[in-house]
C-alpha cells in the first residue's frame, strides 16, 4: 500500500537500506559477477569464445580457396560419397566448408603443428564443433572465420555440426585426421 | 507512516531550500528512465554490434 503513495519524506535518498535489501542486491550482484567472469574463464580455460578472425567472402570465392587446396593436397578419398582427404603442409592455412549438410573435405593434419582453420558455409548458418576436444565455432555464410590450432593429440576427430541448420542437420558429422609427423 | 494528505500539500518549508540529491532526480524521473532503458542497450548492443560488423575486412 505504501508503495503507491508519494515517500513520507520529500528527500528520500538518504534513507539507511533494509538489511535484507541489502543481503538480495548482494547475493544478486555476486552471482551476476560470477556469470561475467564466467565468459573470459571460457574463453582462457574452455576452448569456446575463440579469438577468431573474421573476413567477409563470398561464397564462391570461399570455395575456390577450399578447392585450391583439395586439388593441391588431396592423398586420397573416402567414404561412398568419395569425399577428398586433404593433407596440406604445416603451417600452411586449411580450409573447411560447411554447406547443407557435409563438411568438405577431410583435413588430415600433423600433430604438434600449427595450422590457419579457415571456415565458411556456402548456405546457412552452422556450428563447427570438433569432439572429443570440444572446440565450438560458429560458421556463417559470406563471413570467413580463421582460427589457429595446433593438433596436439594424434587420432580421429568427429566435426559435428551444433547449429541447427534444417533437416538433415543431425546427419552433418565430418571427420579430421590428426596423423603424428613422419 | 505516509498521510494521504501530504501529497497534496507543498513540502515544509525547512525542507523547500534543501537540495534533492541528483541521483534522486534521476530515479524520479520516469520518462528519463524510459530513455535510458532504451538509449543505453541500444548504443551498447545495436550501434557497437554494427560498427564492429561494418569494420569486418574483406578476405584476400
Amino acid at each position: 500500500m505504501s508503495a503507491i503513495l508519494p515517500p513520507s519524506k520529500r528527500i528520500w535518498w538518504k534513507q539507511p537500506l533494509d538489511k535484507i535489501e541489502l543481503t538480495w542486491i548482494a547475493i544478486a550482484f555476486v552471482w551476476a559477477l560470477v556469470l561475467f567472469f564466467m565468459m573470459p574463464y571460457w574463453h582462457v580455460f574452455g576452448k569456446q569464445n575463440l579469438s577468431n578472425e573474421a573476413y567477409r567472402i563470398s561464397a564462391e570465392n570461399y570455395q575456390k580457396k577450399a578447392q585450391e587446396m583439395v586439388d593441391k593436397y588431396t592423398v586420397r578419398t573416402e567414404t561412398d560419397q568419395k569425399i577428398p582427404v586433404a593433407h596440406p603442409p604445416a603451417g600452411s592455412d586449411v580450409y573447411l566448408i560447411a554447406r547443407l549438410w557435409a563438411w568438405w573435405p577431410i583435413l588430415e593434419l600433423e600433430n604438434g603443428q600449427s595450422y590457419r582453420l579457415h571456415l565458411s558455409s556456402m548456405d546457412y548458418q552452422h556450428g563447427f564443433s570438433l569432439q572429443p576436444s570440444n572446440i565450438n565455432l560458429q560458421v556463417v555464410p559470406g563471413y570467413e572465420m580463421v582460427v589457429t590450432v595446433t593438433p596436439n593429440q594424434s587420432g580421429t576427430y568427429g566435426v559435428v555440426c551444433n547449429e541447427y541448420c534444417g533437416i538433415g542437420h543431425s546427419t552433418m558429422v565430418g571427420r579430421l585426421y590428426v596423423v603424428d609427423k613422419k | 507512516m505516509a498521510n494521504p494528505a501530504d501529497a497534496t500539500q507543498r513540502p515544509p518549508p525547512e525542507e523547500a531550500e534543501e537540495r534533492i540529491p541528483i541521483m534522486q532526480h534521476v530515479l524520479e524521473n520516469p520518462f528519463l528512465l524510459l530513455f535510458l532503458g532504451v538509449a543505453i542497450p541500444a548504443v551498447f548492443y545495436i550501434i557497437w554490434g554494427i560498427m564492429e560488423i561494418v569494420a569486418i575486412p574483406i578476405a584476400k
